[in-house]
């Protein structure tokens, strides 16, 4: 039992230092005052706007809050916004995980195989030097201007990101957890699914959450490029015609893809990765 | 009646024969530079069956060395290893290792840690938890099953590591300096566990550490190794009785004069450093 204090955190000795890692109550009123300078922050960002609009800058060069927020109403309710976001969310809906995945796998499959990395790698690497949006042409060319050449552009920037981090995740990982498993016959399905996958799934999550962005910045790349439908063509066509508080409105409902897809990818996480000790400010004390 | 003659002459011939011999070993590390590094030169050794034995050596003398190459997973550059008659090629995994640091799988439980070498082939769901429950309670981690290792103390954790070692039942467990980083009591009370552990199943252990202290009190046999190349300088028997007292292994008869022979030849390789 004399273990258990064994590591206990060391309590600061002065109580004249006013410690970061306060008692309760202080921690509360520090969130509350987190929170109220946040909102006040935003808040006042919008009021500005507002009042900018019109008075010093010209409303159709950048709208106003209360133009962007009518837009978006009757966008959604007589517009026909709502296929727009479905379009570009079926784009995303199928490149995103299957670029996921098949990055996943391949990454998995070159730290495993050294022949398989030796071959491929430069070629790879070359590969990985185009940038990637300026393919998108070249796939509207393959795969027409409706959805498949959108979801190809979705799969390559996710496929890549993916790819790499996956990649690196395995020659980093931890020889010693290998032999220990492999030492006790675990092989084949339990060794991939029940030890080196868990012991790669920080850069697992690290790969996916930071493809989301990509994601959607493929599915409106693609659309500017060709398109008849989706957010990215609804954004140029109102840009085009200085419906300006309409481009807003889209550039709003990417966001909040982007950060519906993170926090649903944040909860998986946690919850994958609810064995990590989790570090939340690193500390460098005078 | 026969039978039962036949099988205790078969456990008798078990008690005398090596499970693990190593044959004139050499292992050369190649360096960066091109240039070769001498880790072992010409190691033999028996070890057998049941048999306690510490190798002891200053760091860097290829004790791990010789764990590695007894576990198939690095190769010797010359001589064989025979385990249980069989010439080891490639991964023994008739071996339990438990490595320096604690290395648990630090996304299972407790639980699932002990329980992760329990093949299901051999072990049935009910035979399984019975045996990581058993090997959790003789480790005094009952209570902590569903705890990740990272919420562990270091002491709770290299239990763990032990006894998912053990758990799966392997005939030799190689222990690499499992207690070197632990504060000194911690250390003995787990050299007393890992004892009164063994005493129960008594596996075949090789047991490696810098503690000469150590290397006697847990010991049938020391094996000394000196600095770089390794090679065994000797091997000591250690004549005293089981089940020891750790906390009071100095007043033991036969401490003594073990350590003082072991002590002797380090000392006689320290002299030869300083002149």
């Amino acid at each position: 039992m004399a273990d258990k204090v064994d590591q206990e955190q060391p309590v600061p000795a002065s109580s004249l230092d006013a410690s970061p890692v306060a008692s309760g109550s202080v921690r509360y009123i520090r969130g509350i005052g987190v929170t109220v300078v946040r909102i006040a922050i935003i808040g006042g960002f919008f009021l500005l706007w507002e009042i900018a609009s019109g008075r010093w800058i010209e409303p159709f060069l950048i709208s106003s809050p209360s133009r962007i927020f009518s837009s978006l109403i009757t966008g959604f309710r007589d517009g026909d916004l709502l296929q727009h976001t479905w379009v570009t969310f079926e784009e995303i809906a199928i490149g995103f995980p299957v670029g996921a995945i098949s990055g996943i796998a391949l990454g998995y499959a070159f730290g495993r195989s050294r022949l398989l990395a030796e071959i491929f790698e430069p070629i790879i690497i070359a590969l990985n030097g185009i940038p990637r949006t300026a393919v998108a042409p070249l796939f509207i060319v393959w795969l027409g201007i409706g959805l498949w050449s959108k979801v190809g552009v979705v799969f390559l920037l996710t496929f890549f990101l993916n790819f790499f981090i996956t990649y690196t995740g395995m020659r980093q990982m931890d020889q010693e957890y290998i032999d220990l498993a492999r030492l006790m016959r675990v092989k084949g399905w339990k060794l991939t699914f029940k030890v080196i996958f868990p012991a790669i799934s920080p850069y697992l999550f690290t790969g996916i959450r930071t493809s989301i962005p990509f994601a959607v910045i493929g599915a409106i790349v693609g659309e500017f490029v060709a398109s008849t439908e989706g957010v990215g063509f609804f954004i140029r066509m109102s840009a085009g015609i200085f419906k300006t508080a309409d481009v807003f409105v889209g550039i709003i409902i990417l966001m909040i893809m982007v950060v519906v897809m993170d926090k649903i990818a944040e909860m998986i996480e946690k919850r994958a990765l609810r064995w990590q000790t989790q570090t939340e400010h690193i500390q460098i004390q005078a | 009646m026969a039978d039962l003659a036949q099988a205790s002459l078969e456990s008798a011939q078990n008690q005398n024969d090596f499970v693990i011999k190593v044959e004139d070993v050499f292992k050369v590390f190649q360096t960066p530079s091109q240039a070769n590094l001498s880790a072992l030169e010409k190691i033999t050794l028996d070890v057998r069956h049941g048999e306690f034995v510490t190798v002891v050596g200053p760091s860097g003398c290829g004790k791990s060395t010789l764990l590695k190459l007894i576990a198939g997973l690095s190769a010797s550059s010359a001589g064989r290893i025979l385990f249980q008659g069989d010439e080891i090629r490639g991964l023994n995994t008739r071996v339990g290792y438990v490595p320096q640091e604690s290395k648990l799988f630090p996304w299972l439980t407790v639980e699932e840690n002990v329980g992760f070498g329990l093949d299901p082939k051999r072990y049935s769901r009910p035979d399984r938890e019975r045996q990581v429950n058993y090997f959790i309670n003789l480790a005094g981690l009952a209570g902590f099953e569903k705890y990740y290792p990272a919420q562990l103390s270091g002491g709770m954790s290299k239990r763990a590591s032990i006894i998912r070692a053990l758990a799966y039942e392997p005939p030799v467990i190689l222990m690499d300096e499992p207690f070197g980083p632990l504060d000194a009591q911690t250390r003995m009370v787990l050299q007393d566990e890992l004892l009164k552990i063994w005493e129960q199943k008594r596996q075949t252990i090789v047991f490696v550490t810098h503690d000469l202290v150590e290397a006697v009190a847990l010991a049938d046999r020391v094996v000394v190794m000196t600095h770089r190349p390794g090679k065994i300088k000797d091997i000591i028997q250690v004549r005293m009785s089981r089940p020891r007292n750790i906390f009071e292994i100095h007043r033991q008869e036969g401490f003594d004069d073990a350590y003082s022979r072991l002590w002797n030849i380090f000392r006689h390789e320290l002299n030869i450093g300083t002149h």
